[in-house]
């Protein structure tokens, strides 16, 4: 399989290609990193908000700690769209845990003071 | 059983119920619009001609003159916002001044009390944003601008005041004449009424088909187009500029606004389709390089907004003020195309002539004058602004930054006889959304305030006409 | 009411620049209920590598700032407008409004931190009617993250800058289906890894040198037109291409935010803000701006940044000790240089050294940046992979300048 992708590591934006497992074009090291991942095991962190019962503050935001298969973005946003806060939460705060067993966890990034 | 109805909620329609309104009358207004005063009279230049240029001896030239008397007269009695800006017309070429001249003779002529020639060098003293190329100006120190639905509002409050029914969402589709009354058919309803006021604008050729088998005069639609430039630039220009139609071009305006902008516009393009109010690349285009022949330094980056209008132009070439010669009294008010806006008070007025010549008009007793309105917080003194906050602390919430226009302002319009349950309907009422970020900041609160004050739901609001919803669709449902 | 130095705005730029004055009396104003301005609506990661060497979310970064404002002795009214800025001799007075009432704030100085509006469809004179379904970008995002309402189901976005790449993102999580973005330039606005995570991961097509020529429907959006243009940006005739949509989004650039400076009648600088110098002084004395106000910045961390200066340099002004009467020349963005800020030179109460902040007019993967006097080369300094959609930076040193001679900063691609 043959691939090309631009790197995002930093502003150059290395036209990467990717082919028999090898990264060739990077500059540097994190290019080969970066091409590798993304064309195998693509992933990304998911930054999002979760509904409240709160009338001041009727969504809250929050984001994956880690990143998680990009293949299950959508899967993710439906358990995020089940989550109704009813309560206070602080930055940091677990919403959801080990959301569909990747590991990560859905947490707020925003205060909410009921 | 009505005993007038009138079609249309425009300038026209609205000082003609208003007057109505004054006599001892059931008077309905149907509007088919989900708003008042949404035709021309929502895009056009706001300007009360002096009364230079309408040809000698027609309706428009008398009613143009008698019009601009008349906003000064009901200035203080009705609000009306009334911006005394003067105008130049200004000429290019050598062979314009005589055009110039002749200019100044038809005002004299038509009554316009002060018209006089400028030379190059006092025009520039007085605008020194003019094109140096300019030879001369026609000054005409009587013109003056206001803001036309503004206006409306404040007669329709008025006149609902004094029993006047007014009806939106009403398009009239239907008139028979039965017996000694017509019956109006609308899409929601019927009316039965003595008589009818036909000032339909850009339709009215079209209400007057339903019961005229002859029909006198009929609309050319002519669409134009406008820049509108935020009210910071306020100061770049004293007075309107009227173009001279010359070999060279036909011209644009320029227009000091009553808030502080300043209108480029318009074009006058004949099309088909009555409601297109789009604009077009090419009719922007030409705007521009027409307004950059009158005035230098344009400030287009200004430009927050640009808009189209579309004018009842007619094939009549004077105004159609007359009552139908087959149905009695059904008045058509037809071809109300320029000078419209400065001679409706005194279309209203002949109206009544008209009327009062054969039907008896027996004035009210208990008639209630306009309550006058304040001034809008942003002119206020900061002495006033803060009296203001302490008697009514929804003023100190600021919706609107660009206007400067507060939450009690935004509570009043909704609330109000004639007020407004939607975003662009707030606007008209209140200017909020009508600045530089054009409601960026303050639509968001602007709709949460009418949710709140109507007790609907957020995908309720309306950006204007029914069906015309800011929010489609709650998330996570 | 007496103040020190009054901030107006606080978001980012105004919090910092209250943090960093927080040892002279300080009011902070701001209109909503709340502190952080556009970053609580920012949801999304990439704010403050450079400043807190962490990815945060926008409100995160906002809250970091809050915390340290906390701890200071700085006044905070939310839900408190400034309508006016009045001069009062050597002094001002800002007039303030909330439902308490009308305050006029005797100030020394202030700092106007009051952000940026984005450019509308007036602004870009976009044709057609003026249907429903026309949004901006950040309204649409408001909307969608603060009351969690979708302005609608299928879009089309105007504009490939960072805010119309993370709504086409956004839009799509939450239900949207976004049918394409259009970028009148031939690249791309934003960043590269919102062009990868916001389009290619959704598959939502970017058609670069198109624009949108017509809009069209009866009361709301049905159709949105856009066009391919030729190097004058003009429309291609026959390349027409339509898109069924009920929503277009607009993300077609940032406006600093500054009509409280209307009644002064400044002359602006090409940012669209107050011309300053390198103190971050206005014409007028003790007026200073700073942040997306001032003109339009990439990140977070260096509005932050600049806040900070700014806020040294109110400081400075408000010491008074060493205050000298302005010797200001101007600084002039010379060939391929877009803008820069300041736009000017007071060389009286000029420091060892200050930073110039300036927008290359063009790309370039090796460039030489010329700051020359007089038509003699002070400095030069190398720079690869420059663009004028990430803001770059000089540090001028006193002692290289001839003094009281005006600077021109151009670029040379090599």
């Amino acid at each position: 399989m043959e691939k090309t992708l631009i790197c995002i590591r930093c502003p150059i934006g290395c036209t990467l290609t990717y082919k028999d497992g090898i990264i060739t074009g990077n500059k540097c090291k994190r290019g080969i990193e970066y091409g590798l991942e993304e064309v195998t095991n693509p992933k990304r962190i998911i930054t999002s908000t979760v509904k409240t019962t709160n009338k001041e503050m009727p969504r809250l935001s929050v984001k994956t700690n880690i990143s998680i298969p990009k293949g299950l973005m959508f899967k993710i946003m439906k358990e995020i769209n089940k989550v109704i806060v009813s309560s206070s939460k602080e930055i940091g705060d677990v919403i959801i845990s080990n959301i569909l067993n990747t590991g990560a966890n859905l947490i707020a990034t925003q205060n909410l003071s009921y | 059983m009505y005993d007038f109805v009138v079609i249309g909620s425009g300038i026209v329609g609205s000082f003609a119920a208003w007057e109505l309104s004054k006599y001892q009358l059931k008077v309905a207004l149907l509007e088919k619009e989900s708003d008042l005063a949404n035709g021309q009279t929502i895009a056009n230049s706001g300007i009360i001609h002096s009364g230079h240029d309408p040809k000698e001896d027609t309706l428009k030239a008398r009613l143009c003159v008698r019009g601009n008397e008349l906003y000064r007269k009901y200035q203080e009695e009705l609000s009306i916002p009334l911006r005394k800006t003067g105008a130049f017309v200004v000429a290019h070429d050598e062979d314009d001044l005589e055009t110039l001249n002749s200019l100044k003779k038809r005002a004299h002529y038509n009554g316009v009390k002060e018209a006089f020639i400028l030379s190059k060098e006092e025009a520039l003293q007085e605008e020194p944003n003019l094109r140096d190329d300019l030879v001369g100006v026609l000054s005409l120190p009587t013109t003056m601008v206001t803001f036309p639905w503004e206006v409306c509002f404040n007669l329709l409050e008025n006149a609902s005041a004094n029993g006047l029914e007014v009806f939106l969402n009403n398009e009239v589709i239907n008139i028979k004449k039965v017996d000694n009354y017509y019956l109006i058919k609308t899409n929601e309803t019927e009316f039965k009424t003595k008589g009818i006021i036909n000032a339909a604008g850009v339709f009215s050729d079209e209400v007057a088909k339903m019961i005229e088998t002859d029909l006198p005069f009929h609309i050319i639609p002519k669409r134009g187009e406008y820049f509108v430039l935020d009210h910071s630039v306020d100061g770049y220009l004293k007075r309107v500029l009227y173009p001279l139609p010359s070999k060279k071009s036909k011209g644009v305006l320029l227009t000091p606004q009553t808030h502080g902008n300043i209108l480029v516009g318009p074009n006058a393009e004949v099309i088909s389709d009555k409601t297109d109010v789009s604009t077009t690349q090419e009719g922007l285009n030409f705007v521009k390089n027409e307004a950059m022949k009158q005035a230098k330094n344009i400030p287009f980056d200004a430009n927050i907004r640009t808009f189209a209008g579309v004018r009842a132009s007619s094939n009549y070439e004077d105004f159609y003020l007359k009552e139908s010669l087959s149905n009695p009294k059904v008045y058509h008010l037809g071809g109300v195309d320029s000078p419209g806006l400065t001679a409706a008070p005194a279309i209203a007025e002949y109206l009544i002539k008209m009327i009062a010549g054969k039907y008896p008009l027996i004035k009210k007793t208990n008639y209630q004058k306009f309550i006058k309105k304040s001034k809008p917080f942003k002119e206020l003194t900061t002495k006033e602004k803060s009296e203001l906050i302490n008697r009514k602390p929804l003023h100190g919430n600021i919706i609107c930054k660009c206007e400067m226009v507060t939450e009690q302002e935004i509570i009043a319009s909704i609330n109000s006889p004639v007020g407004s349950d939607t975003i662009k309907g707030i606007k008209k009422r209140t200017r909020a959304g009508a600045g530089v970020c054009q409601g960026g900041y303050c639509e968001s609160l602007v709709l949460k305030i009418i949710a709140r004050e109507k007790h609907k739901k957020m995908t309720e609001i309306n950006y204007y006409e029914k069906g015309t919803p800011i929010l489609k669709k709650e998330t996570k449902e | 009411m007496k103040k020190d130095l009054v901030v107006i705005g606080g978001g980012a730029a105004g919090m910092m620049a209250a943090i960093s004055a927080s040892n002279v009396d300080v009011l902070l104003v701001e209109r909503d209920n709340k502190l952080g301005g556009i970053l609580n609506i920012c949801v999304h990661n990439g704010f403050g590598l450079q400043y807190f060497k962490e990815e945060l979310t926008g409100p995160e970064f906002a809250s970091r700032l809050e915390s340290e404002l906390k701890e200071t002795n700085v006044e905070v009214m939310l839900e408190t407008s400034v309508i006016e800025i009045k001069k009062n001799g050597e002094r001002f007075l800002v007039v303030i409004t909330s439902k308490e009432g009308l305050k006029e704030v005797d100030a020394k100085a202030v700092i106007l931190t009051s952000g940026s509006y984005e450019r509308t469809a007036g602004g870009i004179a976009l044709v057609g009617k003026r249907l429903n379904g026309i949004h901006t970008a950040g309204s649409a995002q408001r909307y969608l993250n603060s009351d969690g309402y979708l302005v609608g189901k299928d879009v089309f976005i105007l504009g490939s800058g960072d805010i119309g790449l993370i709504m086409a993102r956004r839009m799509t999580l939450e239900g949207a289906k976004v049918h394409g973005v259009a970028e009148i330039m031939p690249a791309p606005n934003g960043l590269t890894r919102n062009i990868v995570q916001c389009l290619d991961d959704f598959n939502i097509p970017l058609y670069l040198s198109h624009t949108v020529t017509n809009v069209v429907g009866d009361k709301n959006v049905e159709k949105v037109v856009i066009s391919e243009v030729d190097i004058n940006f003009n429309p291609i005739k026959g390349t027409e291409k339509e898109f069924n949509v009920d929503t277009l989004l607009l993300s077609v650039g940032l406006i600093p935010e500054i009509n409280l400076l209307d009644d002064f009648k400044m002359a602006l600088n090409k940012t669209k803000s107050a011309s300053v110098n390198q103190n971050y002084q206005t014409s007028i004395e003790g007026l200073f701006v700073a942040g997306n106000a001032l003109h339009i910045h990439d990140l977070v961390d260096y509005v932050v940044l600049e806040a900070k200066k700014a806020s040294q340099c109110a400081l400075a002004f408000l010491r008074e000790a060493d205050k000298k009467e302005r010797e200001e020349r101007k600084i002039i963005s010379g060939t391929n240089i877009g803008y820069t800020v300041p736009n000017l030179v007071d060389y009286n109460n000029l420091e060892d050294s200050f930073e110039v902040y300036f927008r290359t007019a063009k790309k370039a993967e090796r460039a030489k940046i010329v700051i020359k006097q007089d038509d003699k080369v002070i400095k030069e300094v190398k720079k690869r992979y420059v663009q004028p959609a990430e803001m770059n930076k000089v540090i001028l040193k006193a002692e290289e300048l001839i003094k009281n001679r005006e600077i021109t900063i151009l670029m040379e691609v090599l």
